[in-house]
């Protein structure tokens, strides 16, 4: 089982990684979802390690799935915004508030 | 396996499935009509709330669907919360709904209603997927209206930051969530409270008992999921930007609808579920002293950087920042006053902020500005704003007999009394101490819109018209700023369960 | 019936307020004339109250004790002893002075203006007949927000930075109280099981001394800011040189008073101990503050800057009186607050007049107004007389008390205020000296007119009462005295600190009885400074 979690805080780190880091809008959904499915993996792994009964973590998993999906198509059309409005994706290209 | 259906309670969801289906039809009317009316649809949604209400009314306290949906006394008052605000929100939409949306009204206040829907869903449920799911409904409607504005830059920049923080902090929370889930075995909050409490060490799974740092880096996770929502420092820098890009009637109802969202899963998650750990003798597991280092830090970077501000609508993102750490004071004196607190302050809270987005909505409509500056001499050609306005800022100051007086007051009064009661929790006293010094600050800034609106001659001063939906959600925030100011009362009284009915075990 | 009188003078203020938002702002004499009409109300009402006072009986009278916040233990309880009382009548004869002395100073923004005055009045009286501690917080901080705006609209030059200093100072300071209270709030609700925010209820419960340093210290700083003590005084120079005429008269004659009233009705009480634990620097900081705010006047040249000086030094003997914690003291304090009200009020007005006249307020540009305006100068010079104190008029028989007190309570107490005395006689009649004697050395001074109908009648009333507290105290002292033995007798019960003498309530010859051993006193006094 510590593998499922291991590979779980991995994609956790490289989506949390790709969040900070990233330039690319796109690429901050992406890495968005790579955190949310190390989420997935952990409910999943554990639903079946330690809680023998239910399925509550993969109901919950798959929960999960859905939102992540109607998440990233807002995300995407709000990109496809960014878009029109700037012409480019890059988050540099897009701050006109400071703080 | 045998598999048994849990008892289905649909009537206890009666208020919500009700007004999500009008959400629907809200929609619907409006692509049906070809978007011809601009306030119909408004009403409409108005009338549904309205309608929720009435049914809310008559919905009864109980259980349904298997443990999942629960409909306590502190769901309730929420919910009360939520629909006011909503209302308000909308109410102080028409003008923007007259000007500057002209395509979309019905998804407009569709999507309204449906955030309202699931932060109702979050104040009802009483298990983790429930209060996940109610979670995301509530936010994901409001990254579409922050960037209702298609060819508005800001807003289209407030969306795509709100998106990717609410999804970040999302993220984080459900990554808390699931090692929760792993340490206990049930997603059932109040199991996993009751499995917490009685495990040999320090409430762990007795099976993982090694697990205390997985245990620190859940609720690390959680917090700072919840924090992002709540905005609580080191999670705040996206609220000024999103509050001032997105329409204000959303930004209002962001700050007071999405934050009370907030909060209810705050108390649902840490104070229902992790109860025990909030407990000096159990560090590091011990989420107390964090969340107080948070709030004192939201009061001091919300007060502090608010001064500098130039543009009403980044004051009061920042005021609200600074206001959620008034909140979570309150929130961590687990005793018969804590929440009830926090109820009430959201509750004055509720009239203050939405009364004073609905003048920063219309004085915007009518200038374009949420410049500070542009209010000059409000007082002579509209008195009845300037009055209103000062009102509220009044109230978010903290001044008697206004009902943000009293918020204050009463958490602060919950505080004391938890601080009281545990040797371990003097630190309590620091935190009420941060929270008074900083507000002279936050005095300090109110006072120059005041100072604003009165003091300063101007060549050319703003004449606003008003319209009638406008005026009246301004008067229900004088009305309820100062009638629940001078009377609290039902309110208190109306909060009072609250307190137990999270299982807030202390006196 | 008798319930409701304190109801009704703290309340109606409020209601002419609430009428005159239905005015239309143009107009002006329907405004004016609705608030000096509730203003004049109010104060018959005051003064019907004043008739109906049981001067003998000790305690409180007229109490009404409604409950509020239920769940909280905040109730509506009001009542008055004789210090309030007197605190009362002044509010409200000081109000209906102030509407006819803004009478045609106020042009701009009028309505706001007389909303704010009785908005103000009645925050002010119902700091006074507060006895819940919750409900007294309340009034406390309403008063603030008139009052920004009095200075904040209808100030000086400076007035948005005295404005915002003003309210910055005040709530610091109330909000420490605030903490105080609650957690006074909740050590009453572990000794006795009950929650309540019940002044008299709480003076009952004892304290352990540590505790009481911190309270005391708490509340202190509150009401120090308003009173204000030295060092917290920076405040009130700003607030009363920007203010207008009518708001330093307010802020001098009443909102000061809320800072000593603050000590008499709910430090001393609560936390003997503290108090005696604290005395000695208290008095220390009110001699300082009598002194230094005597020197500073001294070279003001601005006149309103100088009586804002003078206020300092006597505030520092009202608080140097009420912790001498001897009956003497704490009764020529009540007197003496009183006093600096009338006095300070009527230097602010005569000052306000002046300054219509001339817009300026530096003593250089005057000189020789007494061969100008002899009425005015009339006037001026029983004011400042009474403000030095000289006998016969009210200032005398309130510092002789105090000085009286002072002198039992410490030798080197009593001597060092008597230097204060002769100090205040310094400046002020050098400051009288050169605005009013001399030759007429400007032009502009030529052609003055002197006071008219109005201004006087303004006046005289102050004169008036000027004389009879001067002559005849004891209506007034005989009130004071049950209250204020009732003030040191809950100091009395200290537990941790032996009593001396010095502390102990002697009964003092009621002044308007046996003024010849008084002035005697006195004279000996001003013989050993001159």
């Amino acid at each position: 089982m510590q593998y499922y979690l291991m590979l779980a805080a991995l994609l956790f780190v490289i989506g949390l990684f790709g969040v900070i880091t990233r330039r690319n809008t796109i690429g901050i959904l992406m890495s968005l979802e790579l955190m949310f499915n190390a989420a997935n993996i952990n409910l999943v792994a554990f639903n079946r390690y330690i809680s023998g009964d239910g399925l509550t973590g993969q109901i919950f998993a798959i929960f999960i799935i859905v939102v992540a999906a109607a998440e990233a198509t807002i995300g995407l059309a709000i990109v496809l915004l960014i878009y029109r409005n700037w012409r480019g994706i890059d988050t540099d290209s897009y701050s006109v508030m400071k703080w | 396996m045998e598999f048994q259906l849990p008892e289905i309670n649909l009537q206890l969801m009666a208020p919500e499935i009700f007004l999500f289906l009008w959400a629907l039809a809200v929609m619907a009317f409006d692509v049906t009509t070809k978007r011809k009316s601009s306030s119909t649809a408004g009403n409409l949604a108005l009338v549904g709330l309205a309608v929720t209400g009435v049914i809310m009314v008559f919905t009864d306290q109980g259980r349904g669907f298997g443990n999942m949906f629960f409909n306590d006394s502190m769901a309730v008052f929420f919910k009360v919360i939520f629909l006011a605000a909503a209302f308000m929100a909308i109410g102080s939409s028409f003008g923007l709904t007259h000007t500057r949306i002209l395509n979309h009204r019905g998804e407009y206040f569709g999507l309204i209603l449906l955030s309202t829907v699931g932060m109702m869903f979050l104040a009802s449920s009483s298990e983790l997927i429930s209060l996940y799911i109610g979670l995301e409904l509530t936010t994901i409607p409001l990254f579409v209206l922050a960037a209702f504005f298609k060819d508005d830059r800001k807003s289209v920049e407030a969306g795509i930051k709100y998106l990717v923080v609410g999804a970040f902090s999302s993220a984080l929370l459900l990554y808390g969530l699931s090692f929760i889930y792993g340490l206990t075995g049930t997603t059932d909050i109040a199991q996993i409270r009751s499995i917490l409490a009685h495990s040999a060490v320090a409430g762990f799974n007795p099976a993982y008992q090694e697990s205390t740092p997985i245990m620190v880096m859940a609720v690390l996770a959680i917090l700072g999921g919840i924090g992002f929502k709540l905005a609580l420092p080191p999670f705040h820098q996206w609220v000024p930007d999103v509050y001032e890009g997105a329409p204000t009637p959303i930004t209002a109802f962001l700050s007071v609808g999405s934050k009370a969202a907030g909060l209810v899963a705050f108390a649902k998650i840490m104070i229902m579920g992790l109860y025990d750990l909030y407990d000096p003798s159990k560090a590091p597991n011990d989420w107390g002293i964090l969340v107080g280092v948070m709030a004192a830090a939201a009061m001091i970077v919300g007060n502090v950087l608010a001064i500098r501000q130039t543009n009403i609508k980044r004051m009061l993102a920042y005021s609200s920042i600074a206001h959620a750490g008034y909140v979570m004071v309150g929130m961590l004196a687990l005793n018969s006053l804590g929440l009830a607190s926090v109820g009430y302050y959201m509750f004055a809270y509720l009239f203050t902020n939405m009364g004073a987005f609905a003048i920063v909505a219309l004085i915007e409509d009518r200038t374009g500005s949420c410049e500070i500056a542009s209010y000059a001499g409000l007082s002579k050609t509209s008195p009845f704003l300037a009055i209103s306005m000062t009102i509220f800022l009044l109230s978010l100051t903290g001044i008697p007999p206004l009902a943000g007086f009293f918020g204050k007051f009463y958490v602060f009064a919950a505080a004391i009394k938890m601080a009281e009661t545990g040797s371990g929790l003097t630190w309590i006293y620091w935190l009420v101490g941060v929270g008074l010094v900083t507000s002279v600050f936050a005095l300090y800034y109110y006072a120059n819109v005041m100072r604003t609106m009165y003091f300063v001659e101007t060549d050319s001063p703003l004449k606003v018209t008003m319209s009638p939906m406008a005026v009246a959600v301004i008067v229900i925030g004088v009305v309820g700023v100062v009638v629940f100011g001078l009377n609290p009362q039902p309110i208190v009284q109306f909060a009072s369960d609250m307190p137990a009915a999270l299982g807030a075990l202390l006196p | 019936m008798e319930d409701l009188f304190l109801t009704i003078v703290t309340f109606f203020p409020l209601l002419g307020a609430v009428v005159l938002l239905f005015v239309p702002a143009n107009q002006h004499s329907t405004i004016k004339g609705t608030s000096l009409i509730v203003a004049f109300v109010t104060m018959l009402f005051s003064f019907w109250i004043y008739n109906r006072f049981d001067p003998v009986a000790s305690g409180m009278q007229f109490e009404v004790n409604l409950p509020w916040v239920q769940s909280l233990g905040i109730d509506y309880h009001l009542g008055i002893d004789g210090i309030s009382l007197l605190l009362i009548v002044l509010t409200t004869v000081l109000t209906v002075l102030c509407v006819i002395a803004a009478w045609h100073s106020v042009t701009e923004g009028v309505k706001g203006f007389f909303i704010s005055m009785l908005l103000l009045t009645t925050g002010m009286i119902g700091v006074f007949v507060s006895l819940d501690l919750f409900l007294f917080y309340v009034f406390w901080e309403v008063m603030l927000v008139p009052m920004y705006f009095l200075i904040g609209v209808w100030g000086g030059p400076r007035r948005v930075y005295a404005a915002i200093k003003f309210v910055l100072f005040t709530m610091f300071g109330s909000l420490l109280m605030l903490v105080a209270l609650l957690y006074v709030y909740f050590e009453y609700q572990a000794f006795a099981g009950e929650y309540t925010f019940d002044l008299l209820k709480i003076m009952n419960m004892p304290l352990a001394y540590h505790p009481q340093l911190w309270l005391f210290g708490a509340f202190a700083l509150a009401f120090a800011i308003k009173v204000p003590l030295f060092p917290f005084h920076t405040w009130l120079p700003d607030a009363h040189v920007q203010a207008p005429t009518v708001g330093s008269v307010i802020l001098a004659g009443v909102l000061l008073k809320m800072g000593t009233y603050g000590f008499l009705r709910i430090c001393m009480p609560l936390f003997p101990d503290a108090t005696i634990a604290y005395m000695p620097y208290i008095c220390i900081l009110a001699i300082i503050a009598i002194i230094y705010g005597a020197l500073v006047s001294m070279v003001q040249r601005d006149v309103k800057s100088l009586v804002a000086f003078s206020s300092v030094s006597h505030m520092g003997f009202v608080m140097l009186g009420m912790f001498s914690l001897n009956l003497q003291g704490v009764e020529g304090a009540v007197l003496q607050m009183i006093n600096h009200g009338i006095s300070t009020g009527a230097l602010f007005l005569i000052v306000g007049m002046i300054y219509e006249r001339r817009h300026t307020r530096m003593i250089e540009d005057f000189g020789g107004l007494a061969k100008v305006m002899p009425v005015f100068a009339t006037f001026f010079m029983i004011v400042t007389l009474s403000s030095i104190g000289l006998p016969f008029t009210n200032g005398f028989v309130g510092e002789f008390l105090i000085l009286l007190g002072a002198f039992k309570a410490n030798t080197w107490y009593g001597v060092l205020a008597s230097s204060g005395v002769i100090l205040a006689a310094c400046y002020m009649l050098w400051m009288y000296q050169r605005v009013v004697y001399g030759k007429v050395t400007n032009p502009k001074n030529q052609n003055l007119k002197d006071l008219s109908a109005r201004e006087r009648l303004v006046l005289i009333p102050l004169v008036v009462l000027i004389f009879w507290i001067g002559i005849y105290p004891s209506p007034f002292l005989n009130r004071i005295e049950p209250a204020a033995k009732q003030v040191l007798s809950h100091v009395g019960k200290a537990s941790t600190v032996q009593l001396n003498e010095s502390y102990e309530i002697v009964d003092v010859p009621v002044l308007g009885a046996s003024s010849d051993d008084a002035e005697a006193a006195l004279a000996e006094l001003e013989g050993a400074g001159r």
